[in-house]
Order: C-alpha cells, then sequence, then structure tokens
C-alpha cells in the first residue's frame, strides 16, 4: 500500500460544485438510497402474502406455516413472554457489540484517514485482514474469554470494527482538498479543521459503514447465537427447531426480521437528521 | 507482487510489524503463563498447518467449503447482475422489487437457515442457497446503483448510432457498471465465506467450519488456529481474486490505492 498524504489522494476534483463524497459513497454498500415507488412495492409483497396464505389450504408439510398463523402465534408469544427475554438477551449482546466495535472503527478510521504515521501502522493490518471472515475469531475468544457473553460481544465487535474503519478512513481521506485548505487559510488549528471540516464531510460515508455493520452485527449476533447460548434469539430458532415447535421458530425468526428492519431504519432516520444538509446539496 | 516493488518501506514495514506479532505470541506460548491449550506455540501452529496441506483429507475439506461459497457466490452474481441491471435501467422493475429489497436488506437472512434445513435438506444445498441470498443483496444494490449512473451521453451516441436496445444493453451499460459490479462482489465474497462458514459451524460434517468446532471440541487448539489460518488465507486469496480480474476487465478506471495494500 502506497502511503498518500491526505493531500496528494484527493488531488482530483473535477467539479467542486459536486461534492467529491457523493461519488465515491455510491460504491460503498449501504448507502444506496432505494426508493422508487412504495405503493408497487407493498402491492407485490401483499399479493406474495396473499398467495402464500392460499397455497396453505393445499397440503403441505409442517414445517411451513401461513402468514395469519404466524401473526397469531407472534401476538401469543408476545403475551406469554416465551418472547421479550430472548430479545433482551439478544439486544444485550448486539449493541454493546455493535457500540464498541463501530465507535472504535470510526475514531480510529477518521484518525487513520488524516494522520499519516497511524496510517501506516493500522492500514495494512486492516486491510489485509478485512477479507477474512470475523466469525472464525469466535473460537478463539471463547478459548480466551470463556464461552458467555463477552466472546459474543467481541466478536461482534470486531466484525462491527472493519466496514466502520474503511468507510471513516475513506471519507477522512475523501475531504476535498479546497475546503482543509480554506480552514487553514481562515485561521484554524488543525483540530479545528479536523473536527469542523474533516468529520462533516466524512460523515456520508460514516453513515455508510455503520449500516454494513449493523447488518453484519445481526448476522454474527445470530450465528453465535446459533451456535452455543442459553438464551437470545439464535437459541430460540435453534431450540424450537430441535423440539419441532415451528410455531415459536417462526416468531423468532419474524423477530429477527423486525429487529433487524428497526434498526436500519432507526440508523436512517439518524442519517438524516444529521446529514440534512448534505440531502439539500445533492438533490 | 507489484506492491512490493513499488514500496519496499511499507512491505518492511508491514513485515516488521507481522514479526513482532509473532514474537508476542511466540513468547506469551513459552513463557508458561498461559497453557498450551489456549495459546499453542507458533511451532505447533505451523506443524499443523502442514499436516493440513498434506493430508487428502483435509485438503476435501477445504474444497467442500470452497465450493459450497463458490457455488453460492456464483449463483448470486450471475442472478445478482441481471437483476441489477434490470432494476437501474427500468422504471418498472425498480419500482417492484426496489422495495422488495430495500425492505429485507436489513433482515439477517442466516435466520431462515432452519427453514432452508426443512426445505432443502441439512447437505449443500440449503448452505448454497443461504450463501446465494446473503450474496444477492449487495451485488443487486451495488449494480443497480452502477445502472443508475451510467453516462446518458453513452446510452444516446450508441441509439443514435443504430444500436438496438439489447445491444445498449449488452455493450454499453453492462461494461460501464462493471466498477459497481466488482464493488458488489468485493463486499459478496467475504460474505460468502462468512455463511459458509456459520453454515457448516452451526450443522455440518464436513467442511472447514466443522473442522474448526471439531478441533476446538476435542481440545486440539493448535489444529484450530491452523484452520482458522487457512480460512483466513482462503478468504484473502479470494479477494486478491477478485482484484485480479476487475484490473483485467475494467482497465480503464484504477482501483483507489487503498483497498489494493
Amino acid at each position: 500500500m502506497a502511503p498518500h498524504t491526505p493531500q496528494r489522494s484527493t488531488r482530483a476534483q473535477p467539479s467542486p460544485a459536486r461534492p467529491a463524497i457523493a461519488h465515491s459513497q455510491s460504491r460503498h454498500f449501504g448507502d444506496v438510497p432505494l426508493s422508487g415507488s412504495r405503493s408497487i412495492g407493498l402491492a407485490l409483497l401483499l399479493a406474495m402474502l396473499g398467495l402464500w396464505q392460499v397455497a396453505m389450504r393445499f397440503e403441505h408439510p409442517d414445517f411451513i406455516l401461513s402468514p395469519s398463523e404466524i401473526a397469531r402465534h407472534f401476538v401469543e408469544a408476545l403475551w406469554s413472554g416465551e418472547l421479550l427475554p430472548h430479545v433482551g438477551a439478544s439486544l444485550a449482546r448486539s449493541l454493546p457489540g455493535f457500540v464498541v466495535g463501530s465507535l472504535i472503527g470510526v475514531v480510529l478510521g477518521l484518525l487513520a484517514g488524516v494522520a499519516r504515521s497511524l496510517d501506516q501502522l493500522l492500514s495494512p493490518v486492516v486491510f489485509l485482514t478485512y477479507p477474512v471472515p470475523k466469525i472464525v475469531f469466535l473460537p478463539i475468544v471463547m478459548l480466551w474469554v470463556g464461552i458467555g457473553d463477552v466472546s459474543k460481544i467481541a466478536v461482534i465487535a470486531l466484525a462491527c470494527f472493519y466496514p466502520c474503519f474503511i468507510n471513516a478512513y475513506h471519507g477522512a481521506r475523501g475531504t476535498p482538498t479546497i475546503m482543509v485548505w480554506s480552514g487553514l487559510n481562515m485561521g484554524a488549528r488543525r483540530s479545528q479543521t479536523f473536527r469542523k471540516v474533516v468529520v462533516p464531510s466524512a460523515l456520508p460515508l460514516v453513515f455508510a459503514g455503520l449500516r454494513v455493520s449493523l447488518a453484519l452485527s445481526f448476522i454474527l449476533l445470530f450465528s453465535t447465537e446459533m451456535i452455543n447460548a442459553r438464551s437470545g434469539l439464535g437459541f430460540l430458532i435453534r431450540q424450537s427447531e430441535s423440539s419441532l415447535r415451528f410455531d415459536l421458530m417462526y416468531v423468532a425468526i419474524v423477530a429477527v426480521a423486525a429487529l433487524g428492519y428497526a434498526g436500519d431504519q432507526l440508523l436512517l432516520l439518524a442519517r438524516r437528521r444529521v446529514l440534512a444538509w448534505q440531502d439539500a446539496t445533492s438533490r | 507482487m507489484s506492491g512490493l516493488l513499488a514500496d519496499p518501506a511499507g512491505a518492511l514495514r508491514r513485515a516488521a510489524l507481522l514479526m513482532v506479532g509473532g514474537l508476542v505470541w511466540e513468547t506469551a506460548a513459552r513463557s508458561g503463563l498461559s497453557s498450551p491449550l489456549i495459546v499453542p506455540s507458533l511451532t505447533r501452529i505451523g506443524y499443523q498447518l502442514w499436516v493440513l496441506a498434506t493430508q487428502p483429507d483435509s485438503l476435501v475439506e477445504a474444497w467442500y467449503s470452497l465450493a459450497r461459497a463458490l457455488a453460492g457466490f456464483g449463483l448470486a452474481a450471475v442472478v445478482g447482475v441481471a437483476l441489477g441491471v434490470l432494476m437501474g435501467r427500468s422504471t418498472l422493475f425498480a419500482a417492484s422489487l426496489g422495495p422488495f429489497f430495500s425492505g429485507t436488506y436489513p433482515i439477517p437472512k442466516i435466520a431462515l437457515f432452519p427453514i432452508f434445513i426443512y426445505l432443502f435438506g441439512i447437505g449443500s444445498l440449503s448452505k448454497v442457497l443461504l450463501i446465494f441470498l446473503e450474496c444477492l443483496y449487495p451485488i443487486v444494490i451495488t449494480t443497480q446503483a452502477g445502472g443508475r449512473a451510467v453516462n446518458r451521453v453513452l446510452v444516446w451516441s450508441a441509439a443514435n448510432m443504430g444500436a438496438s436496445r439489447a445491444r445498449i444493453l449488452r455493450s454499453v451499460v453492462v461494461p460501464a457498471t462493471a466498477p459497481f459490479i466488482f464493488a458488489g462482489f468485493r463486499i459478496a465474497l467475504p460474505i460468502a465465506m462468512i455463511v459458509v462458514i456459520i453454515t457448516e459451524m452451526i450443522s455440518s460434517a464436513d467442511g472447514l467450519g466443522y473442522l474448526v468446532m471439531y478441533s476446538l471440541a476435542s481440545f486440539k487448539t493448535d489444529r484450530m488456529l491452523a484452520v482458522v489460518v487457512v480460512i483466513a488465507l482462503i478468504g484473502v486469496a479470494l479477494d486478491r481474486l477478485v482484484v485480479y480480474v476487475r484490473d483485467r476487465l475494467v482497465s480503464w478506471e484504477r482501483l483507489e490505492s487503498y483497498y489494493v495494500s
């Protein structure tokens, strides 16, 4: 990896009117706006559910439930207290992992994006180990810190670190040079330039990284819980599957889906709040 | 390789870092402070690596994992690029499929694995299909973004010179989208590796993920770490391969230097 100063890597800015970020951002998963007309999609979804419901009238294996049955079981499990403790256990693992991993990732990524010495120290390691599937570290971490929640949180944090570091790093390095220059020219100190120029211009990519990390944290949460846990939604799916309680299995799957969706929506909401200025300029 | 020649100082720094890491590990292993079960020495891991590499049995396990990951990824690549290009270029496809993909994107598909086992059996098929599903999303979404971003002047000029719609799609849109498609591939391939290892850890009697769990359960930590090294190497090698193919096919746009270390 060739060492670049931030200035050198951002020399080519064809049109200052178009933010540099808007170009590179689209290459990063998780930041692509997917609007389209909502009504057609909703109609398609309802049609699929309806078809599913109707298909259930014919002969089918035990392990397939109709949407209405799943909905009924979901409400029942919610009231009976079969579901909520597991939701709590899962969140108690995924949230600390996500917060710790992405916080360290964003901070180190931003700093590595502006400080050459840190860049040279960290980036080779990070970019080399990036394609390694982080789940393989679960057995190792389990060996070191035990089979409990700490090992799961550590693996989730590790997985969340990478997308955040990489996106924050690109974001900081992609800061238009001219903005840094104008900041310095107007007498901003280095710390001020970092806080008021580099960080805001990196934010769109940081959010893209957070979104990928969030999705990853859920994947790792449920797989670590499926591999070994005594509580949590992944455990619930495994347990109800092996005890042939398909109703509970579907309830847990729906809960997983709902959590993933809700987390993503929360993140998008925060993004719209924080990046209101960006949406206003790029559209 | 060219990276080594272009940046000898960086290569030296990386080698030094690797050696420091190895030294710390070896000291911890040999100091007697921790059990060899927790931190096995590098020589033992190296020996197990040698055993893994020379035993036909373990090569078969690696082949199982690789074949599953590549089958799921390949399927997702074909379907994902087709869907992504269609969604990027046609408002009808974008409007009908877009909400579906954006709505189900944040849902961890891994939760469907038990259902997949019931539907498609506990063998390779359920794993391959789960990998397909997890890889499909990043490929579709990045390809769609690329399809939207195709310079319309290029499309206009092709149409002006009498190209048919199919020809425009094949000769203009797909090549112009290629950088995005490869960006999607580079996201999807590590996901394929993650999912194949996870599914093999959860339920399998073969593959590298199984081998990790089996070695752990039989307290062969050195063997487990050797398998982890193999998985890591496969992950890095596959990523390099995608970058190589990308640089060959998309020769007109340089990949930003930070990814190619």
